[in-house]
């Protein structure tokens, strides 16, 4: 029993001082997520194993859309550049300037 | 881009479905990015502009691809699918981004993703006319099908890279993780998400769950300005609060208007060691880019390992900023409405391909239009090439190039002049990465960092045009973008270029040739020190005025000298920071100025010129010629009213651009430039004449230094250099006396 407490704790400190000497950038960085199923553009599964889809692209809005809200995300700058702000009629003074982002700038 | 409703294809350039993957397809181009490449997806590149996903309408209305709608023209989605948010191109470590590009050439959109992530291989083109099949990589999935990957939150800097990187070469600044461009911030293990987070602002309703993130500003593009700084920390902010362990520099040694005026970044960022954009010529139709100019001979392509320094510009509150200035080789179409319309690649090609004949240009990717002549054919092919546009009711082509417009008059004669349209607003992109610590910065090793005649923050040179007539870059003066008029700023470089570095030797000459005036001549008169000294002089209030007078100016000197030569050694010896002999020197400017006003009011009397003045002119005052020369003067000689009067004309010049110097910041550049080339001229001038009445009041002139310590003179020295004065005395007391003053023997 001895033994057994020693060599636990002994493996705790060797976890601990693993963890402690990280470089700093793995101790920010996070992993992400879980193992997960592609997903089709309709939602289908892509089982790649089984050939289920398998000569299908993955979906993004549907693959990472089953857990995290797609249409939320993509309402940041990164993805609209603008373009939920483009209209044909946006400046006067540049009439070829649709937004105030990179999507109808120039 | 295309608007969405056209009334005739001349009016359509890049439609949505081209804008995703324009750009060359030719085996050197395929890794160049497509303007969807850096776009991640979703938004535009998944829903047209009625908000219906572009592929499933296409499908269900195929006469779109046959009309003008700037989505849909000419389009493929129902193929090609669309492209939406890949998670994957900012979250997956390893990333294949050259993947993602070539995809998107060849028409695979909806593919894009499965093969640039690597969890696939995807075969056949859309492009090609096939259908694109994937093919996984078995072994990144586990036996219930899921697959497992290595995902990074928040995103590795080096996927922000991917887009960053490349177009930041042009846009702002540098890659980030590059070691020969090194940032301190990347040293100290900092991330891209640790200075732009997602943004968390209920009042603007943007939830972490967004993906909106901070930014800073960016002057040249200015995108969503409404969102400059929101969620942002300034370099401001983390080094005053000491964020995330964020140093607290007190910049004791930098003097405060330079703090108030200047971005941390413009003494941070030195240098930088990769090759930017010095500008893009359309002239061929298509995008031709240009690499750093300077230093000769330039780089030889955008990225290169190539050290230059930044041109600097000033924001909206007179801030200095460095910034990556580009220039435009451009082209537009001055309709009737009088809005100069830049003209699509396209068109710019036609008119090219008809003027190639007559340019003859060295090398046909890159055109040469850099004299009038040059410029006339180019402008006229292009006219010929626009009669017709449907989508100008008039054509009058405009050629734009270094803050130069050029078009061709009714006559067809070419007519040019500074560019006053839109095209001719020069602007340089924010350089705020690759940041150098603080051992590296400008001022590190002192002001002649950048107060010296060969430092490159006023005397570097920065392109103003790519192509002079010669074909040459056309260069100016870091410094005269500034701000600051060019009189004056050349004004103030004579100062600091070829005046500052001979001061001390021309006030060194000046002692040594008072020096040769003590040797040669040797004090004037006799010492009649011995003599107990009966006459007074001058007062208590006389004697306080010039001693105070004489302190100030000691101190004016001192301070006045160190910042003349920026000396921070002697600063940090004597004052510890700029800040502190600031103040002491215009305290004891005040001081000099009060005292000097009642100087003049004490002295003014005396220093009436008199006719026996001009005797006094006229022998030199005796101190030349080395004999003992007899001339007559007054309670103050002729030299000693000149001298008075000189003095206050100099101490009305140095108060008043003092003072106004007080103000230094609040004043435009033009007039500091001016202000302080003045003053620093004229205080040189102030000392150079202290220097020379200091020896005349003392060692040249024995006793007269007593007359400012206890105020009197004895009657033989009175007699022998103020001889009027010593009339007068005479005269006053034997009319005191009540008897006539006795005759002076001859």
């Amino acid at each position: 029993m001895k033994r057994l407490c020693v060599i636990l704790g002994g493996g705790l400190a060797v976890v601990a001082a693993w963890l402690l000497l990280l470089p700093p950038e793995l101790h920010a960085r996070e992993r992400a997520c879980v193992p997960f199923h592609l997903k089709t553009e309709d939602g289908k599964i892509i089982n790649p194993l089984t050939g289920e889809n398998a000569d299908q692209p993955y979906s993004p809005r549907q693959t990472c859309g089953a857990c995290h809200n797609y249409d939320e995300i993509t309402k940041g700058f990164h993805f609209q550049q603008g373009w939920d702000r483009i209209r044909d009629d946006f400046s006067k003074t540049k009439p070829w300037v649709l937004s105030d982002g990179m999507l109808g700038k120039f | 881009m295309a608007k969405k409703k056209n009334e005739h294809p001349d009016q359509i350039d890049l439609t949505t479905f081209e804008w995703i993957s324009v750009g060359p397809r030719d085996p050197q181009g395929m890794n160049q990015p497509t303007c969807g490449s850096c776009h991640p997806g979703g938004g535009g590149l998944e829903f047209d502009r009625d908000g219906k996903r572009y592929d499933t309408r296409l499908k269900a209305e195929p006469q779109l691809a046959q009309s003008l709608d700037g989505d849909y023209y000419q389009s493929q989605w129902d193929k090609t699918g669309v492209v939406e948010a890949d998670c994957l191109l900012c979250h997956l470590p390893g990333y294949n981004f050259n993947e993602r590009t070539r995809q998107l050439k060849m028409l695979n959109y909806k593919w894009a993703g499965t093969a640039a992530s690597g969890i696939g291989l995807v075969s056949g083109y859309v492009r090609d006319g096939q259908q694109p099949k994937v093919t996984y990589n078995r072994r990144l999935f586990n036996e219930d099908g899921k697959i497992v990957l290595d995902l990074s939150y928040p995103p590795p800097a080096e996927n922000c890279v991917f887009c960053h990187g490349i177009s930041d070469v042009k846009k702002r600044g540098f890659s980030w993780n590059d070691r020969v461009n090194h940032d301190v911030h990347n040293a100290q293990g900092m991330n891209c998400a640790h200075c732009h987070p997602a943004i968390e602002d209920p009042a603007r309703k943007i939830t972490k769950l967004q993906h909106q993130f901070a930014k800073g500003h960016e002057n040249v593009s200015t995108v969503r300005d409404d969102l400059d700084y929101v969620g942002f920390k300034t370099c401001q902010q983390c080094h005053e609060q000491g964020y995330m362990g964020a140093p607290r520099p007190q910049h004791l040694s930098i003097r405060p208007n330079h703090l108030e005026k200047l971005a941390c970044e413009v003494c941070h960022i030195p240098a930088v060691h990769r090759a930017g954009f010095e500008g893009f010529d359309v002239t061929t139709g298509a995008m031709v880019n240009y690499p750093t100019m300077l230093p000769p001979p330039g780089a030889k392509k955008i990225g290169d390992e190539f050290t230059w320094r930044p041109s600097y510009q000033r924001d909206e509150k007179g801030k200095l900023w460095p910034v990556n200035r580009f220039k435009s080789v451009f082209f537009t179409n001055q309709d009737k409405d009088g809005i100069n319309y830049p003209l699509f690649a396209r068109e710019l090609k036609k008119g090219y391909d008809k003027a190639k004949e007559q340019l003859k240009p060295k090398n046909p990717q890159k055109p040469e239009l850099h004299t009038p002549e040059q410029i006339k054919i180019a402008l006229l092919a292009l006219k010929e090439t626009l009669q017709g546009n449907k989508r100008f009711q008039q054509i009058k082509p405009f050629f734009h190039k270094g803050g130069m417009m050029y078009y061709l008059d009714d006559k067809g004669e070419l007519v040019s002049g500074p560019d006053t349209t839109w095209a001719g607003h020069a602007e340089g992109f924010n350089i705020n990465h690759n940041v150098a610590p603080a051992s590296l910065a400008l001022g590190a090793q002192g002001c002649g960092d950048c107060h010296s005649s060969e430092a490159h923050m006023f005397k570097g040179q920065i392109v103003t045009d790519m192509f002079g007539p010669d074909g040459k870059p056309v260069t100016i003066s870091s410094g005269r973008l500034f701000g600051c008029r060019p009189w004056a700023f050349y004004v103030n470089q004579f100062h600091q270029t070829y005046l500052t570095p001979y001061v001390s030797i021309l006030l060194l000459l000046l002692v040594f040739g008072l020096t040769l005036h003590y040797t040669g001549q040797g004090p004037k008169g006799a010492d009649f020190t011995y003599e107990p000294a009966t006459i007074e002089r001058f007062n208590v209030t006389e004697r306080w005025t010039h001693l105070i007078r004489m302190l100030s100016f000691l101190v004016l000197t001192f301070t006045g000298y160190i910042f003349f030569y920026n000396n921070v050694t002697m600063l940090r010896m004597f004052f510890s920071t700029p800040n502190a002999a600031v103040v002491v020197h215009w305290v004891a400017g005040l001081i000099f100025v009060a005292a000097g006003i009642v100087a003049m009011a004490l002295w003014a009397k005396d220093a009436k010129f008199a006719p026996y003045d001009r005797e006094w002119l006229a022998k030199r005052g005796g101190y030349l010629g080395g004999k003992e020369v007899e001339v007559p003067a007054g309670r103050l000689n002729a030299g000693q009213k000149i001298f008075l009067w000189f003095t206050a004309v100099l101490t009305l010049i140095m108060g008043v651009t003092g003072i106004l110097l007080i103000f230094k910041t609040s004043l435009p550049l033009t007039w500091s430039c001016v202000l302080s080339t003045v003053h620093g001229l004229f205080a040189v001038v102030f000392v150079a004449a202290v220097i020379a009445h200091a020896y005349l009041g003392t060692i040249a002139n024995p006793g007269t230094w007593r007359a400012l310590v206890d105020g009197k003179v004895s009657r033989t020295w009175a007699k022998k250099h103020h001889s009027e004065w010593y009339k007068e005395i005479v005269a006053r007391e034997e009319k005191e006396k009540g008897s006539p003053p006795p005759e002076e023997k001859a």
